[in-house]
């Protein structure tokens, strides 16, 4: 196999706030290989768009990289020079942004924010930039080039506005394009347009392409390989076609079963996942999907699994994967979803924080809940601390409580 | 630059700033006509003698009358005679005080954004740095502390106590000396004004460069691999200017009015010093020109604010 | 049914870096960031402190603040008048101790006058919107056109000398900005889902503006309320500078400042302790303000 373009090495960023670090980026490792479009999906805030600003050392206060290895060119991006970190952005990696708006300097003209682009660094002779920021306007197929070239950003609509962002971002024959969400606010028909121009660019230049999403709609007709991020992490990595078709990791397996299909009758309602991703300044312990997962086992709350092959050029981070859940645990045909449904484990209970979540519930919710679950009731009532810090908040359940 | 659009945006604030002096000089006008007491009132003068007085100068019509009258010469440039100074022009006394004041306004202005901006600039780049607090707590103290007391102590300083040392330069013997291009002389009275201005424009400038630092466009000009002080100048600076010269309005405001209190410590002849003389005095005609002059400088200066405006933020078009 | 587990905190934002956590307990956040910025604290003493002294004030002072010949015409510090005397021989100290009862008088007054002027007219403009916003909008362009301090001067002059005076005088410079920020505040807090609801259950327009949009909109006016109290300070000091402040011998600190002034050369320190108590008192309110600002809108960038 080629040498990869691009190699990251057991990466971790996080943030240092004030509540705390929240580690948005942990231990993540993926190669980019010459001409290849990789596809990294993950719902917001899953650290895929931190990934990318870490490869182009744009991780700012309070964020910092803290471990890892970024090699491109035989070197470490991590270590360089800042002045060598900015002679590689723009010039050998290349970014383009989610929202083409508001990633275009409003009160400079759009020409001369792709030209500077090119002064910035000496890879394009100045003599050639003026002629050349009009030949990417018309590559990129903006009607009417000469004369755009010199409007500023208001005056483009959403799509033509992301075409001058691609255009910028290709200024200097960048080796690697990484695209965040390039379609993201864009309408349905634009979405296409720009999905194509990046697929011919790729085949035209031979630019290795990174393209973030949150859609795997978008990486499926772009990508050859897709990276799935969890909660800061890499859940399972492969090449597109064998992930979409058998997902290992449930979190691929419930993102794919959200999408929306043409074959699915109308009237069922778009799935989506349950819960929310876990809060980054304390994770789960175990398995940090363990609180969304259907198929969770008792090994998840304890023990977080590493990326291991499932299949040929396939890995997933998953105690059950896919294959056995499918085996095991009727997987193929469940409609129900909620955490643990199809496998039937509870968490082990943590009493405070069940009365921590019990307390941002509402009173009757609270009730209904204690009602549901015996055990806890039991538990509550034996445990002092818990009682006290749920009737900070719940006064009057607490009060019936301890009367019976 | 200057389009068909632009230049009926002007006429029609041009006319507005008109509307905006009329109303104005008929408000004070009207005001000062009302008070109770006038420039003739003395031992010497009562009764007949007094009518006659006021009847020479037409100051025993109705008000409106006189109003009229007085509008239809300040059309023709005329503001009319001082009441107190016997036969003493006011054109010409106002457009040689208004040169005066000009330049003192003018020099503080430069202090403003000279200093101001530069400043909020430093402050901004270097956040939560020793350069970040001393900065803003001089632009706090800057807007703090009154102009008249930075001008005592400007007096006291270099006019006083570092006399030997300045040569007299700084001397300000509580009245203009009359050489009113003597920059050394102009410095103290334009700091003291500035300096209220200067501080907001640097809070202002430090605020909106933090703030657009945080702007996507940046994060682009960051990840195109442009050096940190184009970034800085060309991205951040540039945008933050236009939250900047939106404040400038009021600050010229603040400056025109700070002048008066300036020019009157100072001794400097210029139009605050005859305004605030006018009013004590009781000579209207001087006073109500000089407001007048006074809201027609404003309109211009907002209108050159305006138009700046659409130079700093293309989106913005008249 | 069961509801799934709720984890306590909001989801994180992460992208380009910026981190929006949901505040909870604002209110519990923005002391704990007040106490932490010690220019801010320092002012709140120094203010307490200064009301203390207004107070005793009323009841006593070394010298009688207004009596001639207390001692030495233009006498310098000392032990027994550690102020001096100004030239009518009066004691400094017990003037400057009665001028703060005019300053803080001044700025408070005017800054309840902005607040009952500014918070009725942007609530209602930003309520009712249509015409009554475009007419409330345009008084506050053209006053925003005016050069206050002039304003003040001639409308010191239709209306006579004397405190209440001043506040109105000033008070019509400055409400301004207190109307805009209510209006904007309205203008967004209306939309909000809450203010629906209860206008879909029928409450009345003036319940709706007072027991529902001010209280949530009370932060941004306590902060731009503690912003007028210096404004007014100021221009009371620069009126009694110019010589239209309180009628004589009412001592107040710009009063004072400007009646030491013919005699700089020889006796500074009647001008320099009046403008040292007026500077360090309104650089308190403005860092009070600011941390203010700072620990509970640090949304609102002025």
């Amino acid at each position: 196999m080629t040498r990869p373009v691009l190699e990251v090495k057991n990466l971790s960023t996080s943030f240092f706030t004030d509540d705390g670090e929240v580690k948005a980026v942990r231990d993540v490792s993926f190669e980019l290989y010459p001409g290849e479009t990789l596809g990294i999906v993950g719902e917001s805030g899953c650290g895929k768009s931190v990934t990318a600003m870490s490869v182009l050392g744009l991780v700012q206060r309070p964020g910092k990289i803290i471990n890892g290895q970024i090699l491109f060119q035989d070197r470490d991006l991590i270590k360089v020079s800042s002045e060598e970190m900015r002679q590689i952005r723009g010039r050998d990696i290349a970014m383009i942004f989610q929202d083409p708006l508001s990633s275009l300097n409003p009160v400079l003209r759009v020409g001369f924010q792709i030209d500077e682009a090119m002064k910035a660094h000496d890879k394009v002779a100045r003599e050639d930039i003026a002629a050349r920021g009009v030949s990417l306007f018309q590559q990129v197929r903006v009607p009417d080039a000469p004369r755009r070239i010199k409007d500023y950003p208001h005056q483009f609509s959403g799509g033509m506005r992301q075409r001058a962002m691609i255009a910028m971002g290709l200024s200097n024959r960048p080796e690697i394009l990484i695209a965040d969400e390039p379609t993201t606010a864009l309408d349905v028909t634009v979405q296409a347009q720009i999905l194509e121009l990046l697929r011919d660019l790729n085949q035209e230049m031979g630019t290795s392409i990174i393209l973030i999403t949150h859609n795997l709609g978008v990486i499926a007709g772009l990508c050859k390989r897709v990276v799935v991020m969890y909660a800061g992490e890499i859940v399972e990595e492969g090449p597109a076609e064998q992930i979409f078709e058998a997902p290992q990791h449930p979190y691929t397996w419930s993102l794919l079963r959200s999408l929306p299909r043409v074959d699915e009758k109308k009237h069922e309602r778009l799935r989506s996942i349950e819960g929310l991703p876990p809060d980054l300044i304390a994770p789960p312990p175990g398995c940090e999907f363990n609180p969304r997962c259907p198929f969770r086992i008792e090994k998840c709350f304890t023990e977080d699994p590493e990326l291991e092959v499932v299949a040929a050029g396939q890995q997933a981070a998953c105690w059950v994967t896919m294959t056995k859940a499918y085996a095991e645990m009727g997987a193929a045909t469940i409609t129900d979803t909620r955490p643990g449904a199809a496998s039937g484990v509870r968490p082990p209970a943590d009493l405070l924080q069940v009365v921590a979540d019990l307390r941002t519930l509402e009173e009757p919710a609270v009730l209904e809940k204690l009602a549901e679950d015996p055990d806890l009731l039991e538990k509550l009532a034996a445990d002092p601390t818990a009682l006290e810090q749920l009737a900070e908040e719940h006064p009057a359940v607490v009060e019936t409580l301890t009367d019976e | 630059m200057l389009t068909r659009g632009t230049v009926i945006y002007i006429v029609q604030r041009v006319i507005l700033i008109a509307f905006t002096v009329l109303v104005v000089s008929f408000g004070v006008f009207y005001a000062v006509h009302s008070l109770p007491g006038n420039a003739f009132i003395s031992e010497k003068l009562h009764g007949e003698s007094l009518q006659a007085v006021l009847h020479s100068y037409g100051l025993d019509r109705p008000i409106p009358v006189q109003y009229w009258d007085f509008l239809r010469n300040a059309l023709h440039g005329d503001f009319g005679q001082s009441f107190v100074i016997q036969g003493q022009p006011i054109t010409p006394l106002l457009v040689r005080e208004l040169s005066v004041s000009m330049m003192l306004g003018g020099a503080a202005l430069l202090i403003t954004i000279g200093m101001g901006i530069p400043f909020g600039v430093v402050a901004a780049m270097r956040q939560n740095t020793a350069w970040d607090y001393s900065l803003t707590t001089f632009a706090v103290i800057g807007y703090s502390v009154p102009s008249f007391v930075i001008a005592t102590l400007g007096i006291l300083i270099f006019g006083l106590w570092l006399h030997d040392l300045t040569g007299g330069a700084f001397y300000y013997p509580i009245s203009w000396t009359g050489t009113y291009g003597n920059l050394a002389e102009l410095s103290v009275p334009a700091i003291a004004l500035g300096l209220y201005t200067s501080g907001q424009v640097t809070r202002i400038t430090r605020a909106a460069m933090l703030d657009v630092v945080q702007q996507d466009y940046v994060r682009t000009a960051r990840a195109k691999g442009l050096k940190a002080r184009i970034v800085t100048l060309r991205h951040v600076l540039r945008n933050a200017l236009v939250p900047v010269t939106s404040i400038l309005r009021p600050l010229i405001v603040s400056i025109i009015a700070g002048s008066v209190v300036i020019e009157n410590l100072f001794g400097i002849p210029g139009l605050g010093k005859e305004f605030v003389r006018s009013i004590t005095a009781h000579d209207y005609n001087i006073t109500v020109a000089v407001f007048s002059v006074y809201a027609a400088l404003i309109g211009v200066a907002n209108l050159a604010v305006d138009l700046v405006y659409t130079v700093i933020d293309p989106r913005i078009r008249y | 049914m069961a509801t799934t587990v709720v984890t306590p905190t909001a989801p994180i934002e992460y992208a380009g870096g910026t981190l929006a956590r949901e505040q909870v307990g604002l209110w519990r956040d923005g002391w704990r960031r007040l106490r932490r910025n010690k220019l801010a604290l320092v002012s709140v003493f120094y203010l307490i402190f200064l009301v203390l002294v207004a107070i005793i004030s009323f009841f006593w002072t070394p010298y009688k603040p207004n009596s001639f010949g207390a001692c030495l015409t233009y006498a310098t510090p000392s032990a027994a008048h550690p102020f001096g005397c100004d030239e009518y021989g009066r004691d400094s100290l017990s003037r400057l101790m009665v001028g703060t009862q005019v300053s803080l008088a001044v700025g408070v007054g005017t800054a309840l006058i902005v607040v009952i002027v500014g918070v009725t007219l942007g609530l209602v403009s930003g309520y009712f919107r249509g015409w009554i916003d475009s007419v409330i909008s345009l008084v506050i362009n053209i006053f925003y056109g005016i050069p206050a301090l002039l304003v003040a001067l001639v409308l010191y002059l239709l209306l006579g000398p004397g405190l209440f005076t001043i506040m109105v005088a000033i008070s019509v410079t400055i409400w301004m900005d207190m109307a805009r920020l209510v209006r904007g505040q309205t203008l967004s807090i209306r939309e909000r889902e809450f203010i629906e609801a209860a206008r879909a259950s029928g409450a009345r327009a003036g319940k709706m503006l007072f027991g529902h949009i001010f209280p949530n909109a009370l932060g941004p006016i306590i902060v731009q309320g503690t912003f007028v109290i210096p404004i007014a300070i100021l221009t009371e000091a620069f009126l009694a500078f110019l010589g239209l402040g309180l009628p004589p011998p009412q001592a107040d600190w710009g009063g004072m400042a400007s009646e030491g002034l013919p005699a700089i050369r020889f006796v500074p320190h009647i001008t320099l302790f009046p403008s040292i108590a007026l500077s360090v008192t309104l650089l308190a309110f403005n860092f009070f303000g600011d941390g203010l600002r700072d620990a509970f809108d640090p949304r609102q960038k002025r």
